[in-house]
């Protein structure tokens, strides 16, 4: 399956997935003028890696500066999938990377780990890069 | 008769509105002017969190202009489809406020009244679970986006968002929204 790549822009973020490398990053800005088409191409392409048969396990690292309320809401969309796959017996951990003084992106990753308790989510403290 | 700009500059500039834009909204206009404005407040050395809550209402605000303003610039071979509203940042009392104005069709406007009223009325626990189960199920109808702008808007500010409206015609009043952070 090919991978997927997806450069970042300064209202949208960067989005690479590579599978043979278990690379499943999300990673820079989400605020597009239409979340919920920007992306409709993400689902797509996980839906079909996720019906290959017993995919190895799997970590995605979102490091997510800003998001806009309907990029929130494409990112629980997000998790919700994953839970489900977690609970069909797929292996998926997410970290969700924030930066030391970004308190929202703390507590979006909280809330998050809260509306999807059947998903591995582990915060993670990063440096911002200078 | 043009109205004097510098009369209309140091309006401003006295009542502590340091950004304004009044016309058709693009994407483009909310990633150069968000930059512009984070940059402003960077510079100026605001605290990194007040400056993600400007940045973030500024979107949802400039966000429901693109969104919901009647009043449009459509052009079908180009693709493009731009609502016309105004908006300003300004600071008062020393807090930083985003206030937002565009053109809306009555029934929409009411849908928003309602919405807006309710949410004056809840605390950041009440916000915070509101925000959440919308944020679980599909958008309400009607909406263009998630639904969540203004529980998200709500959520952010520091005090209950406030809404205005002035009748245009039968069909239409102008809508202004103004969120203080």
């Amino acid at each position: 399956m090919d991978k997927f790549y997806v450069a970042a822009t300064r209202s949208t973020p960067y989005i690479k997935f590579d599978p043979p490398a278990n690379t499943f990053i999300i990673s820079g800005e989400s605020y597009p003028e239409n979340a919920a088409m920007f992306y409709t191409p993400v689902f797509a392409w996980l839906t079909e890696f996720f019906d290959l048969p017993d995919p190895a396990p799997i970590t995605f690292d979102l490091e997510l500066i800003y998001f806009n309320s309907s990029s929130s809401k494409a990112l629980m969309n997000l998790f919700t999938m994953l839970e489900r796959l977690v609970v069909a017996g797929k292996d998926i951990t997410v970290n969700w990377r924030y930066y030391a003084d970004n308190d929202t992106a703390l507590e979006c990753g909280e809330e998050f780990m809260e509306d999807a308790p059947g998903l591995k989510i582990n915060l993670v403290e990063v440096e911002r890069p200078e | 008769m043009l109205t004097n700009l510098y009369d209309i500059y140091m309006q401003m500039l006295k009542d502590e509105m340091f950004f304004c834009f009044s016309g058709p909204v693009s994407q483009h206009v909310v990633e150069g002017i968000g930059a512009t404005l984070k940059l402003k407040m960077e510079i100026e050395e605001n605290d990194m969190n007040t400056i993600q809550k400007v940045f973030s209402i500024f979107v949802e605000q400039i966000h429901n202009i693109m969104n919901y303003s009647a009043d449009r610039l459509s052009h079908d071979k180009k693709g493009g489809d731009l609502g016309i509203g105004i908006f300003i940042v300004g600071t008062q009392n020393g807090s930083f406020y985003v206030r937002c104005g565009n053109k809306i069709y009555n029934d929409k406007l009411f849908i928003i009244k309602d919405q807006v009223d309710e949410l004056r009325t809840l605390g950041p626990d009440e916000l915070k679970a509101l925000y959440r189960e919308r944020r679980k199920n599909p958008p309400p109808e009607g909406s263009r986006g998630a639904g969540l702008g203004f529980i998200e808007m709500a959520r952010k500010s520091s005090r209950p968002i406030e809404i205005d409206f002035t009748p245009v015609d039968e069909a239409l009043s102008f809508l202004s929204i103004t969120v203080f952070i």
